[in-house]
């Protein structure tokens, strides 16, 4: 206690998380001939950013395959729930092996 | 991909979403003052490197970290030591909180019938369970008194309706809530309605729409630095509540009503909005005078938000004026209802459809803009293309009733109220506040 600034025993105002820790997936042995989702929030010239992207990764792994993100709608906004929801549904049927998401800026 | 001034977000929203090792690949700078050459060269050079290291090398081992529980004591001591502690530990807002004792937090669930244990909900981005037991403790480090009770807990589970869209609250805009509260509780409670009704000075006023921010950072997660990416920021919120009395005497519902919800109920209805600005000397004696420079004002408030009404939000912008007794009297008395004044300001408060698409193209960068090409492929109304003239008007929101009016202020000045809505990312929520079986008797003995 100390002079008259009282006593008291504070809770913690936090709450439990929901969320547990997810393991991440395997990751590949190379991106030749693979399969590679382009997830995009459509903002922040991501488009521009996926298409350069595309060109460096052709350079160096051949065979390697993009699907644009023109399949999966856009990931924030008003329909982004139903997006993000439909998303592990596509890239299976798309038959991806690797999924980049963007624009987090 | 993300911004390299982003990765702290990155690494804190990681953690709550379960997943704190989910790599990100390093974009530099920021692509909106770039050269076309100049993002392909950094995109090339150095994202494209992290990008395939990300997809190949195994991600690195994590263990889940330990927190107290939501019962547990945190600090013993002072007022200044429990203070010290808190603001150390990222738990208060800067300002001195009031303790949060188990005697003080237990004064404050006897306003609800709900278990202390019950979750409304789980908050993005740090994934915390909305309890009954939290939305107390936070109550109290506000200042709230215990019978505002019933008021947080209808705040929270606005919140958590995902209509809402909490997870967007550590947006670049750093917009800010308004609570506008209606019904009963106003009068209970002992809410400001009259002048002055944003300053703070008025305990449920005040003391709530502290109540709002420190929930978000302690529960919903939203830390500055961290969660919180707003650019500059806004300050917290005073809660608004309603002049029921002006608007019963004029004959508009209230914002309550505008909601669904009988006179009988208390609300609160929660949007987030990222400015706004005091529109004074409205001068006018019919609503025609009145209405070229309310139109205009409305206008002037909204510049990239558009891309709420065409592009990323489509059709979510929410308008919000708030007008002073005397105004809306005026407005009335020219025999006009409140669905007349929405009308005539869906209809007047326009821009020219090349301003519009030039905000969205030029100056944001946009990828939606064309209202022409929109409105052919049936994503946006045909108010927006009814020619292909350039300098043809074109609304701000889809339909008249998307504008939010309440009434409120000073019952002598001439002045609206015009906040600019962040969209889909704080998109309007009204809940009806639940009191205990026991209020009367509670309010009584407090």
């Amino acid at each position: 206690m100390s002079g008259n600034d009282g006593y008291y025993k504070a809770l913690w105002p936090r709450s439990p998380r929901q969320s547990k820790v997810k393991p991440l997936a395997k990751r590949l042995d190379t991106l030749a001939g693979k399969t590679v989702a382009q997830v995009w929030d459509q903002v922040f010239r991501g488009d521009e950013v996926f298409a350069f992207l595309e060109e460096g990764l052709k350079a160096r792994f051949p065979g390697v395959k993009f699907v644009s993100w023109r399949e999966f709608g856009n990931t924030h906004g008003s329909e982004e729930r139903e997006v993000v929801a439909a998303l592990p549904g596509k890239l299976k049927s798309f038959g991806a092996d690797a999924v980049v998401s963007g624009m987090g800026c | 991909m993300v911004c390299e001034g982003f990765l702290p977000l990155a690494k804190a929203a990681s953690v709550g979403l379960g997943m704190p090792n989910l790599p990100v690949a390093r974009v530099i700078g920021h692509p909106g003052v770039q050269s076309k050459e100049q993002l392909r060269k950094n995109a090339l050079e150095v994202t494209l490197q992290q990008v395939i290291d990300n997809l190949l090398k195994p991600p690195q081992a994590v263990k889940g970290d330990s927190e107290p529980g939501p019962r547990d004591v945190v600090v013993k001591g002072g007022f200044d030591e429990v203070n010290d502690y808190f603001y150390r530990n990222e738990l208060s807002d800067g300002l001195p909180i009031v303790p949060p004792t188990v005697e003080k937090v237990e004064r404050f669930l006897r306003f609800t019938d709900r278990d202390p244990d019950e979750s409304l909900g789980s908050l993005l981005p740090d994934s915390r369970a909305a309890t009954i037991w939290s939305i107390a403790v936070n109550g109290v480090m506000a200042g709230c008194r215990p019978e505002y009770m019933p008021v947080l807990v209808a705040l929270i589970e606005a919140m958590a309706d995902h209509g809402y869209g909490v997870e967007h609250s550590g947006n670049t805009p750093g917009g800010e809530t308004l609570i506008v509260v209606n019904g009963p509780i106003i009068r209970q409670l002992g809410f400001n309605y009259t002048q002055g009704v944003m300053r703070d000075g008025f305990m449920p006023n005040t003391a709530i729409g502290r109540f709002w921010r420190l929930y978000l950072r302690n529960v919903a997660g939203f830390l500055p630095h961290k969660n919180d990416k707003a650019t500059f920021g806004n300050t917290w919120r005073v809660v608004v509540a309603e002049n029921e009395d002006v608007a019963r005497k004029i004959g508009w519902p209230t914002t309550s009503a505008d909601f669904g919800f009988g006179p009988e109920d208390s609300t609160v209805m929660i949007s987030r909005h990222t400015g706004g600005n005091h529109i004074s000397s409205v001068s006018g004696a019919t609503a025609a005078d009145l209405m070229p420079y309310i139109c205009d004002a409305l206008v002037r408030q909204y510049s990239w938000q558009i891309m709420f009404t065409v592009g990323q939000g489509m059709g979510t912008l929410r308008p919000q004026l708030l007008l002073s007794p005397i105004i809306a009297e005026t407005i009335a008395g020219s025999g006009w209802s409140k669905a007349d004044l929405r009308r005539h300001l869906f209809e007047h408060a326009r821009l020219p459809a090349h301003q519009f698409e030039r905000i969205l193209r030029d100056w944001t960068q946009k990828p939606t803009w064309n209202l022409k090409e929109e409105h052919e492929a049936g994503r946006i109304p045909e108010v927006f293309h009814v020619s292909d003239d350039p300098n043809r008007m074109v609304p701000l929101v889809w339909k008249p009733e998307d504008i939010l009016i309440t009434v409120t202020g000073d019952l002598a000045r001439n002045s609206i109220y015009i906040f600019a809505h962040n969209g889909v990312l704080g998109f309007p929520t009204a809940k009806r506040i639940v009191l205990p079986k026991r209020w009367e008797e509670l309010l009584s003995r407090k």
